[in-house]
């Protein structure tokens, strides 16, 4: 029972992480909080089933473009809303993303009505379904092994790329200093352009497993899991990449415990408990260090 | 090799610079020396381009860089030492150089000149692991100075790099301008230490309220009676 439960908080918590990424990648650059975030998580399970059923592409095939379709809808989504307000003040920008949440989602409900949709399981491999571990009363499926290692598969992709390529120590510095980083001869709105698509990237992964998680999309999906995994950020400390990982996966253990012990409908109050709780007793988040650990 | 023609810039309505007119020959040290506030800084960020001109033009090696970005401006040699340092806190003493040579693919190149910044500061070498923000003071400036080298520029800007800094360090600090210089670097120094400012340049220009007023060969201007009274403590 607790194996279980701890099992599902894990593959939600790494979902949650997968989104919180996005968030403070983008918040440690140019200290926005994303809005429309979860909108890109949204429209990557929407571009990937419309792949499938409309283009016939086999699952991972779609995946993919659909992941690179939502890589390139961030970058535009910060080259038209956000860039011509970057010198403009904070909530001037802030406004603007909660206006483009708010626009992407209705974009989505007039393309594709607001019904919530199935995911097409016959494109998915059939293995997917099946139990992979058995153990007592304790179950893991292939589909929730998947998630695992395509979660922590990107996770630790984007550890290398921010650690040891020349782009990723770019995205540092540009969140440490944006003066001295242009000083550098570093192109400021391409390194901003590049933290956009890999926040967006990992956005859309996550919205993808989440529809063939729970086998349904909607419009609307973006706006919940969004707040979550804001929460999540907030929670390792927004800014720190690491920060929001933990954050992520500490949010989805404690959402499943307290959905499994005291009551299913607490699922969204726990989130929301653990946020305040942190804001109140650790402001800087988990692995948060005030201006330090950015990015 | 830099020239400033009648340039402004502004911060909303302020003018902090009103007609900035002044030479950069190849092979040079200028200095810039005036008192706090003048638009020493504002001129610098003017040249790199970090602050919009709103008058006048800026050519550097024949070419009009007023209203290019800071990234092509230093990709076409200029690079900037900015006041305060600006280095990146958390980012490692090797990071920090890496950055510095942002914007060039030569591997050897690279190496050689991270030798060659190791050697100017051996300090640097053995934090070359440390964030750069667990640096003392005068170890940051080094490494500011350092990051910049590694670009390779042609046209050095350095702005007060003896700012809080023990006489000791700063006699370091000079030592190594001189010889950056010497080994082909042109260099326009901005400084409120006028004295050593003007002993290493060799000429120099006085800004004041965003206006040149005073302008000649270092020597000239460090045994200027005007210059002594406002800039060099003679107050008597
Ligand atoms: N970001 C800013 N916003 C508004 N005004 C500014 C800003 N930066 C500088 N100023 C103003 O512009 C003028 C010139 O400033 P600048 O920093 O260029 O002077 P400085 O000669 O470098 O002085 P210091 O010796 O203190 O470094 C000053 O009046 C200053 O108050
Ligand atoms: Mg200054």
């Amino acid at each position: 029972m607790l194996e279980q439960q701890l099992i599902n908080g894990l593959t939600l918590g790494l979902i949650y992480a997968l989104i919180a990424v996005g968030y403070t990648m983008v918040y440690g650059v140019i200290q926005l909080i994303n809005f429309a975030h979860g909108e890109i998580y949204m429209l990557g399970a929407f571009f990937c089933v419309t792949l499938i059923t409309a283009a016939g592409l086999p699952f991972y095939v779609a995946m993919l473009m659909a992941v690179i379709c939502c890589a390139l809808c961030g970058i535009l989504l910060d080259i038209i809303a956000y860039r011509p307000l970057r010198r403009a003040p904070r909530l001037a920008a802030l406004i603007t993303a909660i206006g483009m949440s708010i626009f992407l989602q209705n974009l989505a409900l007039i393309i594709w009505g607001s019904r919530s949709k199935p995911f097409p399981r016959a494109s998915l491999p059939a293995y997917l379904s099946e139990q992979a571990l058995v153990m007592g009363q304790v179950g893991l499926t292939w589909l929730q092994l998947f998630i695992f290692a395509v979660a922590i598969g990107m996770m630790v992709a984007l550890f290398l790329v921010i650690h040891k390529t020349r782009t990723g120590t770019a995205m540092r510095a540009l969140a440490q200093n944006r003066t001295a980083a242009a000083l550098m001869g570093i192109n400021v709105n391409a390194v901003i352009s590049f933290t956009f698509a890999l926040g967006s990237a990992m956005g859309a992964v996550a919205g993808i497993l989440v529809a063939v998680y729970y086998n349904t999309l909607y419009p609307t999906m973006g706006y919940t899991a969004g707040v979550k995994a804001f929460a999540a950020a907030v929670l390792g400390g927004i800014g720190s990449v690491p920060g929001a990982m933990v954050g992520g996966v500490v949010l989805g253990v404690a959402e499943a415990l307290g959905a499994g012990y005291v009551s299913s409908l607490y699922r969204d109050g726990v989130a929301y408990a653990v946020m305040i709780a942190v804001i109140v007793l650790r402001p800087s988040g988990i692995l948060g260090r005030a201006a330090i650990d950015k990015a | 090799m830099l020239e400033l023609n009648r340039v402004q810039a502004f911060y909303g309505t302020i003018q902090a610079l009103k007609d900035v007119t002044l030479t950069v020959r190849s092979g040079e040290i200028v200095t810039l020396i005036g008192a706090n506030g003048a638009g020493k800084s504002t001129t610098l960020m003017a040249i790199s381009s970090v602050v919009a001109v709103g008058g006048g033009t800026i050519v550097f090696e024949g070419r009009d860089i007023t209203r290019l970005s800071t990234d092509r401006v230093v990709a076409l040699g200029i690079t900037q030492v900015p006041e305060g340092r600006m280095i990146f806190p958390a980012l490692t003493v090797l990071e920090n150089l890496r950055m510095g040579g942002y914007l060039r693919r030569d591997r050897a190149g690279l190496r050689a000149d991270e030798e060659h910044a190791f050697q100017l500061f051996p300090i640097l070498k053995e934090r070359r692991k440390q964030p750069g923000g667990t640096l003392s003071g005068g170890e940051q400036q080094m490494l500011a100075i350092a990051r910049a080298l590694m670009a390779r520029p042609r046209l050095l800007l350095l702005d007060e790099p003896s700012l809080g800094l023990a006489p000791m360090v700063v006699e370091h600090i000079f030592a190594v301008i001189a010889r950056i210089n010497t080994e082909g670097t042109t260099i326009l120094l901005v400084e409120q230490n006028a004295q050593m400012a003007l002993q290493v340049a060799h000429r120099g220009y006085v800004l004041e309220t965003g206006r040149v007023v005073m302008s000649g060969a270092a020597a000239d201007l460090l045994a200027d009676p005007k210059v002594r009274e406002a800039y060099l403590g003679d107050g008597t």
